[in-house]
Parts: C-alpha cells; structure tokens; sequence
C-alpha cells in the first residue's frame, strides 16, 4: 500500500529505458541551481585543495558592521543591528528549502513549548477542550490556511481592521515580509504539533521525581534544569523533527503566500509531474526523501540512547492559572497572558477570519454560502460532490483510521523502542510515509494502484475507493502514533517490565497491564493525530476517489473553489466545526484511558 | 452503468478489465489520414457518452455541466451522459495511455493547446485524441474567425474563450496603456501574477510577455518587473480571492470577463477595471475532442454539435463566464453580459508549432530566475 506506489515512481529516478542509470541524480547533484555552492563540491568531491580555496576566498570577504535601523514604520524607535556582510553565497533550491524548514522549526518549537507548559501546568476552565482542539489547524487544506492568513493580515483584513478602531495602521503585514509570513504559517501548522506532543510526555512526567530532587534541595529551577527538561527533551525534538520534515516538503503554503521567490523542491517536484517528466521528480523526491529520513535517523538513535528513568506518572498537579487578582499580575502571569495574546493573533486569528469568510461577502454579510451548500446537498446530481456525503465519509474513513493506525504504531514502537541500532533503522524505514512528498505518492497510487498493475494473462490489478483509501491514511497516521509513544516508552525503566515478566506475567500482559497505562497519554495523543491525518489528507484521497462517491470535506472544500471562494470558505468552514467536535470526542474518549 | 473501478483490498483479489481490449493505438490511425470517420447512415444515438471535463464545470457554482446532460440527453432521447472529472486533466489520459489502462471516456471537454503539445511530447504525434471530420458538425462552421486552435492534427474545436488581461483598482492606479508601463514607478509593488509552472493565468501572462519581447527579451523583461516589485503567486485562487480582495495590492491578472462577477455579486467596481495595455490580452480559447478509443463515436460527434448550438453557447459562456466560440449571430447573450465582459483590439495568441518544442524551456528559465538564488 505504500512501498508499491512510492516504488512506482521512485523506479523512474534509476532506470532509463529499461536499464539502471545514476545520470539524473547526478545532472541534479552537479546542478547549482538545485545546490548551489555545494554542486561544484559534487561534481568534483576530490579536488579537495580547490574547494577550500574557495572557502578561503569567502571568508576572507567578510565583514561585520553595526548600523541603525528602525524596524516600525512609523515609529522612530532606532536598534542598533550588527551587519554581517558576507559575499553572496548561492544555497541553491535544496539550501532554501532546508533553511526556511529551520526556521519554520524554530518559530514552531517557540511558539508551541509555552502552550505546552502552560497547558501542562496550569488548571483553568476549558484546559481539556483547548489541549484537544490544539491540532484543528493540522486538518486544513492549505488553500484555507492562505485564504484565512490574507483575511486576517491582509491589508483589508482583520487584523488592520482592529488596529484602526484604534487608530493606526493599515500596515502592509505580509508585504513587509514575505517570508516572516510564510514562516508564521508553518508555525500556524505545526507549532500545535509540538505543543501536542509536548503536552502528552509532560503529563506523563512523575511529579514524585520533583519532589523527590525538591526534597534534596534542589531549586525549583534546578528541579527543572534536571528532572523535567531530560523528560521532555524526546518529545520536544520529535516536535522539532516531524516540523522540519514536514516544512521541508511544503507546498502550497510557500507560494500562495509568498511567491516563487520562495520556491521550494517540493514546487519544482509538483511542476516536474505537472509536465510528465517523472524521472526528474522521482530524483528530486529521491534525494527529499534521503534527507528527511537521515535526520530521522540521527534522531531514533539519540532517542534510543536515553535510558529510560520514568517509572510511571503519579497525578500531576496543576496550579490554577488565575486564583485571584494578585497573582494574576505576577510576571509569570503577565507573561502567559501576552503569550496568549500572540497565540490569538496566529491561532485564533486566521480561523475566526476564516469563520468570518463563509458568512461575508465583498458587500456584506450573507448566508448565501451556506445556502449554496444546502442547495447542494437537497437538489445537487449525484455526479456532483454534495457536502454530507463529504462529511459521512470524512469520519468514517476518520474512524476506520484510528482503528487501523493506533495498534499498528503501538506494535511498531514496542518493537523498535529497545531494538538498538536495527530497531532505529526499522524505525526510521516505518517514518517513510512522512518523509515522501505527497504529490509523488499520488501520483505512484495512481499509475500502480489506480490505473492497476499488469499481470501475466492480461489481468490487471486495481486498488481503489473506500478501503483503500483508508489503508492509505492508516500509512500516513501511524507513524504519528509511533512517535508520540515511543519517546514515553523509552523513558520507562526497562526494570519495570523485567520485573513483571520475572513475576510470571507474558509478555502481552506486560505489555498491557504496565506500559500500556503508562504511556497512555502518548497513545491518545497519537489517536488525535492519526484522525487528524485522516480528516486532513488530499493528494491520496483525492486519487483513490476519483469519481466515485468516496470523497471527503477536503477534497469537497477543492472542488467548490470556484470565481469566489465564499462556498469553498463555508465548507471548509464546516470541515472545522466537525472536527473541532470529533477532537473533543476523541480526547474525551481517550481520556477514560488515561490513567 | 459500467462500472469503471474495482474495489478491492491490499491482498484481496481485485480484477479489471482486460487490457487487451483496448482499441486506441498509433498503429491503425496513421493510413486513413482526413478520411477518418467517415458519415455513417444511421448514426448509432443510443447508449451512455461519457464526457471527460474540469471541475468547475460539474461542480462550482452554478455550473454549466448540469444543463448540459439535460439538454443533451432531452435532445437524444435514447442517451445518457455522464461527466467525470479527472484529477490531472488530460495528464491522467496521457499516463492511461502510456500505460496501457483503460480510457473510458468518449470526449475531452476543455483542452488547452498547451494539454495537445504534452500529448505530442508524451505520446506519439497527433495522439490520445482522433483526427476530427468536421464535417460531421455542422455547427462547426460558426465558430468565429480566429479561434481556429491551429492544431495540425486537427483534433479539437473550440467551444469558448477567455481573455488574460490584468484587472486593477482604479483609484490607486491608472489603467497601463503598454506592458511597459509595468515597469514603471508608478506601478511599484503594485502588480499580482500567477506561478507559469502551473497555473493557466500565469502562463498566460508569461506568454503574451514572450509574444511581445520576443524570446531573447522576455526574461529582461520580467528582471524588471522583479525589480519593480512583482509578486508571482501560486494560482489564480491564491492571488485573487486570496490577495487582491484582501486589499494586498492594485493589480492582478485575471480575466476580462471580472466584471460580471462584480456586478453580480455587488463589489466596487472601481476596483475591478480591466486593462488592456497595447489594446491586447492574451486569448486562451478551450477545445474539445474525441478519444481515439471512444466507444460511442456517433453519440460523441453529437455532441460536438450540441455544444456549438445557440442555447448550448450562451449556458456555457455565462455559466462559465467566457466568451462563446460562435459567431454573435448564433448566440444570444443577456444584455448584462455583453456589458461587463470586455474583449481587447487585439488577441494574443502563440500558436501550436511555436509551444511545441519550447513551452517546458520557456517557463523552466524564467521560473529558475526567481526562485533557488
């Protein structure tokens, strides 16, 4: 289901009329325009002395300066910048794509570790539906997410609107810079990510080991430094990882807001596809794919080598956020609130200015988007795509995933966790389905599942509609549930299942009665996360589908995008409302199991 | 209905169709050249034409494809229509192709000349769809001077067309009278284009710049329009409903037919004026065709027909807010129509035999300009 299509394509990359070349990887490597300074490196690896005269030459052109500069407009605020003049030094596609996805990396693990903290550690009404409805925008189609970051920062839109009841402004937000604001989205997509995942090893942090370090002395500071940090650190770099893979392969996003400046691989490998030339994308996918997967595999390693500590969770107690005025102004107070303030702007913002969308008009308010849908679904023929169809299958295939992808990932953890060196590489082989960009996977299902493999006696064999697209997003989910267990797992004391099955327990009963509980918050986490997959995958559902009745929310909020966008808004709008609910389920569901 | 997939499971015993069954092939289409299809006696107008389009066609607002199978299947008691959307246009027929898979549609609605040239540098020439005998359609005749699609192979008919000209917000900035202005200070960051990799727009755009400038000169052209503060977006979408109504900028490239859309939904029309520097606009006109392989030729030459005739013509052009292929005299459009959909002095077109062989360098070099640095 996955290696079939991936190898479909992938196949293109090493054989030209039948017979095994390296010629496209190397016309790709020796390119500067896909790797800049490095391709002189790659076609030439041994002229050693030549490439570091050339490094020689580039730092001896450095300079470093200091200039004032005044970054608001309008506000005569000087800050002194220190200037590096350096000599252009030309990083190619891949440099780009890999610097942007750093980046994306760091505003997203910036921007997701204090929701996690203070999702962690504080009690306040609504903390439960808040940590579920973390992940709601991982579903949006990335056409939604432009359309909502133009309503919101655009010129016209929301933002500036509430700025000048205040009097100022309008500011130009994503002229200013294009790729702050292409930067902010991917933190739109993924900061939630890793605050998820963060959430779920803190929970499981045993707040004993605290006290324990506490009653030794430690300050609380220290306690933190020494006992937290070292739990979490797992799960904050497979935040950071899965952000980086994911930004790496972005697509949609980069473009629509902004512009082919910005271009990254994966916009060359959907044009390259777009024009048939498949043996250029596959390289391209080829050598993407190799990337993510060898920084997932420093990753598995590093994972593999914490010893585990952890010897269960004890309820973790939670300040409340605001008990009376005094402590409300405290700075730590004041320092979630200006937090929360950021994360209205980004989080909140986009999606209530989507919300805002379905019911506006260039001239008004109107309900005629959702009179479209309605008209749709009552008198729509059944060639068209009708907004309840959508939705039943949106959550059945939802469900059907969840059932699929949680025991596949769980296996997989449980065997890789503690597997060393061949546990890492089986590992990071299983994290595949991550690290292929989405268009080359679509179009490997269509040209080998779809259209069907030829067989001996003139039989074809074809693969699609409904439970093959749910297989497809039980590959893209588990290994979402895999990652969010397996830092937990690690980090339990191996002693504890030694110790059970040295009591006579098998080792399914172990696995049952001592992990499984303990790692449950990881286990619901993952859940979230595979039904999220499932809710917000295209390029494969959109295929398997094809003309069938086997359509989901995304696939319909595309084929309603028409000269407006209002009816495509009201369904994405839609596609929101239900997930948002189906989040609240599933974590309140998943709950019960916690502890 | 014939069923056109199997389902089945990973491991489970899914079976298709035979692919020797398939008829299409270079082999048998190259001795009858212009005498294909010849006029049968009695037409065979019974059974079910499965018609290949774009999505918005079936499925936006207010579609055209909905009256169309009605009409169509009113006028031709004894057939029915049925419309499918493939995912990647005729790039899924290309690769059906390569492949050896079953083609199961009979017509392609919405060919683009640069979708003939992919066919001819994929397949073998004049491929995928069949010579057309025109004729055998009689409303073929109608279609206006100038919308010939200049294909060799004579495979498509245009049934509408579209004008690619930039729309702007009068009030802050005047209408461009050349391309050249473009360049100029007052237009600083003011323009939105579209990515040419993959959007119609775009490409368009980027086309009418190489018909102007000429090869040599198109990419000095653009390096000014960079250094002028162009913004080359993904998609029409993105730069449109994304952009532009969000207050981003005073210009974008769309189509000359904007303002229909703006009277009807009541935004301002001042910023919805259509330019068109040096009284041009770059036509896009959409084809249609027959698959080599159709199973029910007579029922899809039919519909060629069907879809020339007037009231045909008039649903499809404000449905789908382009401009009819025929004649005025064969097509009666509303009042309103006639008003806000602008058609330039002159159309800009580059034709078959300059696309072919030429369109993926073009666009690679100018795309390698921006990004990557």
């Amino acid at each position: 289901m996955l290696y079939v299509p991936v190898g479909v394509v992938f196949v293109n990359a090493v054989v030209d009329d039948g017979g095994a070349t390296l010629a496209f990887v190397r016309e790709v490597l020796t390119d500067p325009f896909y790797f800049g300074a490095l391709a002189d490196v790659f076609a030439e690896p041994l002229s050693v002395r030549h490439h570091l005269a050339s490094v020689a030459g580039w730092l001896a052109a450095v300079s470093v300066s200091v200039s004032l500069e005044y970054p608001l407009p309008g506000v005569p605020l000087p800050v002194p910048v220190p200037g590096l003049e350096t000599p252009g030094i030309r990083t190619g596609l891949f440099g780009f794509t890999a610097y942007q996805a750093a980046l994306s990396t760091v505003a997203s693990v910036a921007l997701g570790l204090p929701a996690a903290y203070i999702l962690a550690n504080y009690e306040f009404r609504g903390r439960q539906t808040l940590r579920s409805l973390t992940i709601l925008p991982f579903v949006l189609p990335g056409i939604m997410v432009a359309v909502g970051f133009y309503a919101m920062f655009g010129r016209t839109g929301t933002l500036n609107g509430l700025l000048g009841v205040g009097g100022v402004g309008p500011y130009p937000f994503i002229e200013w810079n294009p790729l702050a604001v292409v930067i902010v989205a991917h933190a739109f997509y993924n900061a939630p990510l890793v605050a998820r995942v963060t959430v779920a090893a803190w929970e499981s942090v045993d707040a004993r080991t605290v006290e324990t370090a506490r009653s030794l002395g430690a300050s609380p500071r220290r306690a933190f430094r020494d006992v937290i940090v070292p739990q979490l650190l797992p799960a904050i770099l497979t935040g950071a990882l899965l952000t980086f893979i994911f930004t790496f392969m972005t697509f949609p996003i980069v473009l629509a807001l902004g512009g082919l400046q910005l271009a990254t691989v994966e916009v060359w490998i959907y044009d390259r596809v777009r024009r048939l030339a498949y043996a250029e994308a596959a390289t391209l996918t080829v050598l993407e794919t190799l990337l993510s997967l060898a920084l997932t595999y420093a990753y598995l390693r590093y994972e593999s080598a914490q010893s585990g500590l952890a010897r269960g969770a004890g309820e973790p107690d939670r300040e409340p956020l605001f008990p009376d005025l005094r402590t409300a102004l405290s700075p730590r107070r004041v320092a979630i609130l200006g937090y929360g303030l950021v994360a209205v702007v980004v989080f909140v913002g986009p999606l209530a200015s989507l919300v805002a969308g379905s019911v506006t008009d260039g001239s008004g308010l109107t309900g005629r988007h959702y009179a479209f849908l309605l008209e749709r679904q009552l008198e729509g023929a059944d060639y068209q795509t009708l907004p309840w169809v959508a939705i039943r299958n949106s959550l059945v295939f939802g469900v059907a995933t969840l059932a699929v992808a949680v025991p596949m990932g769980v296996v997989v953890s449980v065997v890789t966790v503690r597997a060393g060196r061949g546990g890492a590489i089986v590992d990071t082989l299983a994290m595949l389905p991550l690290a292929v960009s989405g268009v080359v996977f679509g179009i490997g299902l269509l040209r080998g599942l779809v259209f069907g493999i030829p067989l001996p006696g003139g039989w074809r064999f074809q693969v699609t509609g409904a439970v093959a697209i749910v297989f497809a997003h039980a590959v893209a989910a588990y290994p979402f549930v895999t990652r969010n267990v397996s830092p937990l797992l690690s980090n339990l004391d191996p002693a504890m299942v030694e110790s059970a099955r040295a009591l006579g327990a098998t080792r399914y009963r172990a696995l049952r009665d001592v992990e499984l509980p303990l790692v449950a918050s990881g286990i619901v986490a993952g859940a979230a996360f595979a039904f999220a997959i499932s809710i917000g995958e295209f390029s494969s559902t959109v295929i398997l589908a094809g003309g069938g009745q086997s359509y989901t929310m995304p696939v319909a909020v595309e084929r309603y995008l028409g000269r407006r966008s209002g009816p495509a808004i009201a369904m994405g709008t839609v596609l929101l409302a239900v997930t948002a609910a189906s989040f609240v389920v599933v974590d309140r569901v998943g709950g019960r199991f916690e502890r | 209905m014939r069923r056109r997939t199997f389902v089945g499971a990973v491991g489970g015993s899914a079976i298709a169709g035979v692919a020797g069954c398939l008829t299409r092939d270079g082999d048998g289409s190259e001795d009858d050249d212009g005498t294909g299809d010849p006029e049968p006696e009695n037409p065979d107008l019974e059974g079910e034409v499965q018609v290949a389009t774009y999505d918005s066609m079936v499925n936006g607002e207010n579609p055209a494809g909905p009256w169309l199978k009605d009409a169509f299947e009113e006028a031709y008691p004894d057939a029915e229509l049925t419309w499918t959307v493939p995912e990647n246009g005729i790039n899924d027929y290309i690769d059906r192709s390569q492949q050896n898979a079953e083609i199961d549609a009979d017509v392609y609605l919405g060919a683009n000349l640069d979708d003939l040239v992919r066919v001819d540098d994929n397949l073998e020439d004049g491929g995928l769809l069949r010579e057309l005998n025109v004729d055998r359609i009689d409303n073929a005749e109608r279609i206006r001077d100038g919308l010939d699609m200049g294909d060799p192979h004579g495979r498509v008919l245009a049934y509408d067309t579209g004008y690619v000209s930039p729309v702007y917000d009068e009030e802050l900035v005047d209408e461009p009278e050349t391309l050249d202005d473009l360049t100029e200070p007052a237009y600083e960051d003011a323009l939105l284009a579209q990515n040419a990799q993959g959007s119609d727009t775009g490409q368009a755009f980027l086309l009418w710049t190489i018909d102007a400038y000429g090869e040599d000169g198109y990419l000095d052209y653009w390096r000014e329009l960079e250094a002028n503060g162009v913004r080359i977006l993904e998609d029409w979408q993105e730069s449109y409903n994304g952009a532009y109504m969000n207050g981003e900028r005073s210009m974008v490239i769309s189509y000359s037919t904007d303002q229909v859309f703006a009277n009807e939904y009541d935004y301002e029309m001042s910023r919805h004026q259509v330019a068109f520097p040096d009284g041009q606009a770059y036509a896009n006109p959409e084809g249609m065709g027959i698959f080599e392989g159709a199973s029910e030729l007579d029922l899809a030459y039919e519909f060629l027909d069907f879809a020339l005739s007037n009231d045909a013509q008039a649903v499809i052009a404000q449905r789908n807010v382009q401009f009819p292929a025929v004649d005025e005299e064969y097509v009666d459009l509303d009042e309103e129509f006639d008003q806000y959909a602008h058609t330039p002095t002159e159309a800009v077109t580059i034709g078959y035999d300059r696309l072919r062989g030429n369109l993926d360098g073009w666009v690679d070099d100018w795309a390698r300009e921006f990004a990557g640095r």
